[in-house]
């Protein structure tokens, strides 16, 4: 009987093993991988536009796999070497200097229709695609910060709508209260503090990328720390990587927790799920102006992939880029970088906050795209939390950011 | 009179017994009511404070359940996880017998050392080996498939399989029986299936309860291997619905949970008594 | 004579390693070798290289420098001890709650099965869940600071328990513990029951009390199963993973890495591949160490 039963096991798993090999199908089948939120009803949009892009291109059939962010890069690394990579791949913006460092990508701008599509979208988008003088991918979605703030709790503490940096960290301690925290950072990256210390007029790195020593400790951006240091010590900042015991944004949104957040346009999608009452602005302007972070998401490709896939999967990319798909998306909360999508009515009616995450895209800056950024931004990470919880002294802590910075920069 | 005295003294004691037994497994089961009372709630009420530990029966109802059932595919992670598990078994518990026979009785040159290797893979932390284990897997073209998970699973759980056998079959099973059965002319064939396999069987099935367990709570390896929605196992398929729901929709993720868990307890309350009889004698006993 | 003779060449051929005994023995050793030792050797040989992980890269090989970087890395270092003192407080701990709870229950006559499966309810839970529910206990506003401060009025104010290295620690460990009662009350109840009975008779002859009863009968009888666990147990200590990762995440500041946080970070955000690989072979050779320690311990009590 057991016998038996391993036998049969052994013979299923032959079948199994060889049934991949076996594919001969006419039509061509290209991978998907992408993290859209399901939450958001973004997969069922998907859904149906890929038996539309189906639908029109009879040859090719798309199957689309989720996995969430840290998912998205881990199966990218582990599969680099051996080529176990999708056809296609939508992910953050800051996966591809990472996934060119392991010599995965296809040179997306090789396809000779590349400039027509990229045309097509927002240029400083597009921008994050860029290293060297090729292009390794282009813009799928983008998104910026914008600053979210409770109404309900404004009106109770009678605060007005700050109109400056300065304003609005008066404004978070005005607020704040036994059963309010002015602001909450879930992390405290470049992500996260980068905007302050930009409309400072502070940097992170010189301009070349290759030092942090004189940028991140310098005089502004300890200022900016201190400001963030001053207010968590007070308890009118909180953050799960400052604290991890402390509430994160979404479910300190829903049970009105948090009054202030710099955030991007989930944050809406989440907020009129909660039923909150919210408003939202630019980034109140600083000494050199409002300049928020430059986040999204591009399309990829991966240069193992057989040059029909390859071909298809191009076709493919081509039709989520284009006005029909990116307004079904901005639908669903995914900013467009379609040109025409973003002027659509019907994406507008559905993104309220669109003209506002535009003038806020106007002056957005990028991070830099080097291939240690992942590194780099979790010392800044690590010190800047060790500053704003008081473990260091910020002029300390930032001292020690450009020093490992550049030990790292150096290498 | 004394009798009696010391009986209503054992009396009591009895009682207290329960009493501490009893607090203690409230203790223990306070997260897990938690849990099933948030899946039997609305999603936003989930993480509030103060935490409502006794709502009242009108706000609780099946609806997140139905949801899972019908917008996920519960069933078929259910089966993916089913499969993986009883070929693990079947495939460790093979082998592992084999090997443990091996050990315990035949002369194979440098037995000592391949033991001692064998058991030293316990030792290495599992996550470690990730990235060559992941090489070998796609030179085998096991990646995005079930046996991919299902190999790797039935090398893992060898070494603690062998070893407990080896022990099971070193105190339980005495060399005269071998002996005997070479004296009629049989192999180390006819040992292995009428001698080993029948006397360590408890060993045997203790062992398969530890395997079987195994897919229903390994997440890291499986989550690189299995890419495709529908050949998904639980764990990947809950962590994977967790991020894809941004982190919210806790009346869903636990009420997925709590279905995760039924046919464990199933399952474990199926065999238990198997735990008891196999893990009572053998090594583990020294 | 005649029989002892022929008693002799069947043992021989027992003895001999012929094509049976092959047949019996290597497809399962060459299984355990392909999936598993392979692997180790080749993370062996990537733990002195700048090993690259990406396609048709070229890694160089750098000697021991990989591992002078962990020795000299004060996160892994912590993580090191992070997770020492893991092990040394939820080892213990555990056990020795698992076994008062497996005295409890052997002795009940009644639902003992409903008590076993109450207890055993945790294991076979998924950690990534109860990991997620430990994170709300000891979130600022969870439940532990809800007993602590509105239901037994201990305390004015909230503690951040996850917030500092220490204290969130002390949450993953309770986590741990919780989290291991029910294996251990499941072997040591097996162990209990395989005790003899002659031997407590004996012993209620001789008028022993019930403590004297744990102490010569009991524990004696079971000191197997004292080390099996305890090996176990420390090795499961040291893969300590989903608790940290989702209960802190490592934060704040790296305080409350354990060696597989640090470890994940370093294959997956750094993708120093060498690095991990030299982490774990130092790990490896703790456990290794541990291992010995324990048993050696316990064999030298079994001489004396």
């Amino acid at each position: 009987m057991r016998r038996k039963s391993i036998i049969f096991a052994l013979l299923l798993f032959m079948v199994v093993a060889f049934m991949g090999c076996n594919n001969t199908d006419e039509k061509v089948t290209i991978e998907f991988w992408h993290n859209y939120s399901a939450a958001d009803g973004q997969i069922t949009v998907l859904e149906t536009l890929i038996d539309e892009f189906e639908a029109q291109n009879k040859n090719i059939e798309v199957e689309h796999v989720f996995m969430e962010w840290s998912a998205l890069k881990n199966s990218v690394t582990l599969g680099a070497s051996t080529s176990v990579l999708p056809d296609v791949l939508r992910g953050d913006i800051a996966f591809v200097p990472q996934f060119q460092s392991l010599n995965v990508l296809l040179e997306m701008s090789a396809f000779s229709d590349y400039a027509t599509q990229s045309a097509k979208v927002l240029a400083s988008a597009n921008s994050s695609n860029l290293m060297g003088t090729k292009y390794y991918g282009i813009a799928a979605n983008t998104n910026t910060k914008i600053l979210f703030y409770n109404e309900d709790i404004l009106e109770a503490a009678s605060v007005e709508v700050p109109e400056t940096l300065d304003e609005l960290w008066t404004a978070v301690s005005a607020v704040s209260s036994d059963s309010v925290i002015g602001m909450v950072e879930p992390w405290t990256g470049i992500w996260n503090v980068g905007p302050y210390i930009w409309s400072e007029g502070g940097e992170v790195l010189s301009p070349d990328n290759s030092t942090a020593e004189g940028y991140i400790n310098s005089q502004t951006v300890v200022d900016v720390i201190q400001t963030l240091a001053d207010l968590y010590e007070a308890g009118e900042l909180a953050g799960p990587s400052m604290d991890p015991g402390a509430t994160g944004d979404t479910d300190g949104w829903a049970s009105e927790l948090y009054a202030f957040e710099l955030d991007g346009p989930w944050r809406a999608t989440s907020n009129a799920a909660a039923e909150i009452n919210y408003g939202a602005m630019a980034l109140p302007e600083g000494s050199e102006g409002s300049i928020s972070v430059l986040g999204g998401e591009n399309f990829m490709q991966f240069k193992n992939s057989s040059e029909e896939k390859q071909e298809a999967a191009w076709k493919f990319i081509k039709f989520m880029t284009d006005e029909h798909a990116q307004v079904e998306m901005a639908k669903v909360g995914q900013m467009p970088v379609n040109l025409a999508a973003l002027e659509n009515d019907e994406a507008i009616t559905a993104m309220p906050l669109l003209p506002v995450f535009q003038e806020a895209l106007l002056t957005a800056k990028a991070r830099p795209v080097i291939p240690e950024w992942s590194q780099v931004e979790d010392i800044i990470a690590t010190k800047v939390a060790e500053a704003i919880t008081g473990a260091k002294s910020v002029q300390v802590a930032l001292n020690e950011a450009a020093v490992a910075i550049d030990a790292l920069l150096d290498e | 009179m004394k009798k009696d005295n010391y009986r209503r003294k054992k009396t009591w004691f009895e009682i207290f017994r329960y009493f501490i037994t009893l607090i203690g497994l409230l203790v223990m089961i306070i997260p897990m009511y938690y849990m099933v009372i948030s899946a039997l709630k609305d999603n936003a009420t989930t993480f509030i404070y103060p935490p409502d530990f006794f709502p009242s029966f009108s706000v609780l109802d099946f609806k997140n359940f139905i949801y899972i059932l019908k917008n996920v595919l519960f069933l078929k992670y259910l089966l993916n996880t089913l499969f993986v598990a009883i070929i693990t078994v079947l495939l460790s518990t093979l082998i592992s017998t084999l090997l443990a026979y091996s050990f315990a009785r035949l002369n194979i040159p440098g037995k000592k050392i391949l033991f001692a290797i064998i058991i030293s893979v316990m030792l290495v932390p599992g996550l470690a080996l990730i990235v060559p284990q992941f090489e070998l897997a796609s030179m085998f073209k096991l990646t995005n498939n079930l046996w991919g998970v299902i190999l790797f699973y039935t090398a893992w759980v060898i070494p603690f399989s062998t070893f407990l056998l080896k022990g099971y079959i070193e105190d339980n099973i005495s060399k005269e029986l071998d002996e005997s059965i070479f004296m009629d002319g049989g192999s180390v064939f006819t040992v292995y299936r009428h001698i080993i396999i029948p006397i360590a069987s408890p060993s045997i099935a203790a062992v398969s309860i530890l395997n079987f367990l195994f897919p229903f709570e390994e997440l890291g390896w499986s989550q690189a291997i299995l890419k495709s929605d529908g050949i998904r196992t639980l764990p990947v398929a809950i962590s994977m619905f967790f991020r894809a729901h941004s982190q919210t929709d806790w009346g869903y993720v636990f009420a997925m949970t709590t279905m995760a868990m039924i046919p464990v307890i199933i399952f474990y309350l199926l065999l238990q008594k198997y735990f008891v009889t196999g893990l009572s004698s053998g090594s583990i006993k020294g | 004579m005649m029989k002892s003779a022929m008693k002799l060449e069947k043992r021989k051929r027992f003895n001999r390693a012929d094509w049976r005994t092959w047949t019996i023995f290597l497809p399962g050793m060459l299984f355990v070798m392909l999936f598993t030792i392979y692997p180790i050797l080749k993370m062996f040989i990537m733990s002195f290289f700048d090993w690259k992980i990406g396609f048709q890269q070229t890694s160089l090989f750098i000697g021991l420098k990989n591992y002078v970087d962990v020795l000299s890395d004060p996160i892994a270092i912590r993580a090191i001890i992070n997770t020492f003192v893991y092990a040394l407080v939820t080892v213990p701990l555990q056990m020795i709650i698992g076994l008062a709870v497996a005295l409890l229950i052997n002795g009940i006559k009644k639902f003992g099965l409903f008590f076993r499966l109450g207890y055993y309810l945790p294991v076979i839970t998924s950690w990534v869940v109860v990991a997620l529910l430990f994170r709300y206990i000891f979130a600022n506003t969870g439940l532990m600071n809800y007993f602590l401060i509105d239901v037994l009025h201990l305390m004015e104010e909230p503690i951040s328990w996850l917030s500092s290295r220490w204290s969130a620690l002390i949450s993953a460990m309770l986590l741990g513990v919780w989290k291991g009662i029910g294996w251990n009350m499941v072997i040591f109840l097996a162990a209990l029951q395989a005790v003899p009975l002659n031997l407590y008779e004996a012993a209620d002859i001789d008028g022993a009390s019930k403590t004297q009863k744990f102490f010569y009968v009991t524990l004696p009888s079971i000191k197997g199963t004292i080390t099996f666990a305890l090996v176990m147990l420390a090795i499961g200590a040291f893969n300590t993973y989903t608790p940290i990762a989702i209960l802190t995440g490592g934060n704040p500041m790296h305080q409350t890495e354990v060696v597989l946080t640090w470890m994940y970070f370093q294959t997956f955000d750094a993708l120093n591949m060498g690095y991990s690989a030299a982490l774990s072979m130092i790990v490896t050779g703790i456990i290794m160490l541990v291992t010995v320690l324990l048993f050696g311990l316990t064999n030298r009590k079994k001489v004396a």
